[in-house]
């Protein structure tokens, strides 16, 4: 082979490494689950984010991995990523719609409500065929009681949910099967879930907070906290606040 | 060595005495730079005399930086004399001046060299201890005790007395909590401290080792499971101070930071009882303090019971799962 020859070869093989690991890292490493803006869809200084958490996650290749889904402003549909975009300065009321089942708080300080509006959290119990009166809590107990099935916590804002479980042995049995669980799969639709509702005002200044749940819900992981609590989309994600 | 012996020594051609040039210069340049990095520099430095434990590590810094600086100046120094005045002259190839050794540069070196290390470390020793660990970690049975503390009650303390302040660090991924053992137990994400009193803390994690890095206190103590270990510092400012997680512990490590503050002791007083009001109902549901805690060993209620989950969510770690990381 000529030396020319050679050196292209040489070029065009080093080019292709590159080109791989540049590959590897835009779609695999640097990823990025997709963010439901809701910036938009602000009025009165307020918005409404709706949220999900699911015990498989069955729409990815880790079926058996818990998740949270954040619902489409737009289509309305439940998409799986933990990536939302909110207005500064703004009154933002969450409601979360919890069909994971129960798990005892590694820490029970995670237990408490805070940083919402008021200091608390209202719930509503759905066990199959009706809804339990809402009621407003601030503590949960989920060591003595079957009482919390994961945490949305965005520390830096000093703010911590627990997000209520179903409260039976009945009802932690019958759980959602596969996920999102929407309407259109009817039993799906009636599994025992908890509707967890609270506010929150987003800070004055624009910026990105990181959020995560404080149950360590990787089962199989060490300590609970790989897998989905380790993997963006999942159990943790970002709320960009936006000018 | 032997080179710079014979060459300190030399005179050169011209009638350039360039030992003593150099002699001169660098006493003179250290003088005004350990001055500098003494008093200049010096109370500038990291971390701060936020408290005792800081200003003893700025203390440190200021010493040894004071220390390294005739070191330093006379490197400098010879190199940049020797680039401009020794350079070899064009069309110049003769050989240099052959070399011999200088016993008394040699043994003024090797003493100067050993009497600074062996300063060093009867001084780093010292300062270990001074004051009480310097801020690090000790263990869980610390060695050093701030002078004229006690720790006779752990559900009490009353300022200006010798019982010192308790206060718990207590890591999980990904944030730190603090307890009050001596305020009723009550568990936080805040940080206070009173300023002028002595504080313990006992650092201890729930998962993984974490650090905990009070920086600007000078407080840094690895955070172990089932472990507790302690640290002491007192605080000169009030003000605020930065905690950041100082082990890799795992995808948001980089998020485990706080912001802790200093108070008077009458404002950290009107904090404890106001916070202990309002967490009473958590407190209530909290575990017995301790120096550590086993997540998965819990006094689960009846349908936890029931469902299989005696044990904290994390406590399901089974080697033989095929889906580790």
């Amino acid at each position: 082979m000529s030396l020319p020859a050679r050196a292209a070869t040489l070029v065009v093989a080093f080019l292709a490494v590159v080109a791989g690991v540049v590959f590897v890292v835009v779609e695999f490493i640097g990823a990025q689950p997709s963010v439901e803006n809701y910036t938009s869809y602000a009025s009165g200084g307020q918005v409404n984010v709706t949220m999900m958490t699911t015990p498989e996650t069955t729409v990815t290749n880790k079926p058996d991995w818990v998740s949270y889904f954040i619902k489409n402003p737009s289509t309305g549909n439940f998409d799986h990523t933990t990536y939302f975009a909110v207005p500064a300065n703004t009154k933002v009321n969450v409601t979360i719609l919890g069909y994971d089942g129960c798990t005892p708080l590694r820490n029970p300080v995670w237990g408490q409500v805070a940083g919402t509006i008021g200091g608390t959290e209202n719930v509503s119990y759905f066990n199959g065929k009706t809804f339990s009166p809402t009621q407003s809590v601030q503590t949960f107990d989920s060591w003595a009681n079957c009482a919390v099935q994961h945490t949305f916590a965005i520390p830096t804002l000093g703010i911590n949910v627990p997000v209520a479980s179903p409260t039976t042995v009945a009802e932690n049995n019958a759980l959602c099967g596969t996920a999102p669980c929407v309407a259109d799969n009817a039993n799906e639709a009636k599994a025992p879930h908890a509707v967890v509702t609270f506010s929150f005002m987003t800070p004055k200044t624009p910026g990105t907070y990181r959020w995560q749940c404080f149950v360590p819900c990787g089962g199989g992981y060490l300590d609970g906290n790989g897998g989905p609590m380790s993997t963006p989309g999942y159990m943790a994600g970002e709320m960009e606040v936006q000018a | 060595m032997a080179a710079e012996s014979s060459t300190v020594a030399g005179t050169q051609a011209g009638g350039r005495r360039d030992g003593l040039w150099l002699l001169v210069l660098w006493i003179v340049l250290s003088i005004i730079g350990c001055l500098l990095v003494l008093l200049v520099w010096g109370p500038h430095m990291p971390p701060g005399d936020q408290s005792t434990s800081a200003a003893s590590q700025q203390f440190d810094y200021r010493v040894l930086g004071t220390i390294a600086t005739p070191v330093v100046v006379g490197i400098l120094l010879y190199i940049g004399w020797a680039l401009t005045f020794w350079r070899q002259k064009p069309g110049d190839e003769t050989d240099a001046a052959p070399l011999h050794g200088n016993i008394t540069i040699q043994t003024t070196w090797i003493a100067g060299t050993a009497a600074i290390v062996l300063f060093l470390a009867a001084f780093g020793t010292y300062e270990l201890i001074q004051p009480a660990g310097a801020g690090a970690g000790q263990g869980p049975q610390p060695i050093w005790k701030p002078a004229g503390t006690t720790t006779s009650s752990i559900t009490s303390w009353t300022p200006g007395g010798s019982n010192i302040l308790q206060i718990q660090v207590i890591g999980q991924q990904w944030a730190w909590t603090y307890r009050y053992p001596q305020f009723g137990g009550f568990e936080t994400t805040q940080l206070m401290l009173p300023v002028g009193e002595p504080v313990q803390f006992n650092v201890t994690s729930l998962d993984v080792i974490h650090s905990f890095w009070a920086y600007t206190l000078g407080v840094k103590a690895d955070a172990n499971p089932g472990l507790n270990n302690v640290a002491y510092t007192t605080a000169y400012h009030t003000g605020q101070f930065q905690v950041r997680c100082d082990e890799l512990c795992g995808i948001w490590h980089g998020s485990m930071y706080d912001t802790g503050d200093v108070l008077s002791v009458s404002a950290f007083l009107k904090w404890t009882q106001a916070t202990k009001v309002h967490l009473a109902a958590l407190t209530k549901i909290l575990p017995p303090y301790a120096l550590t805690y086993d997540p998965t060993n819990i006094p689960a209620g009846k349908i936890n019971t029931a469902l299989g989950l005696t044990s904290a969510g994390g406590g399901y770690y089974n080697p033989a799962d095929p889906e580790q990381p």
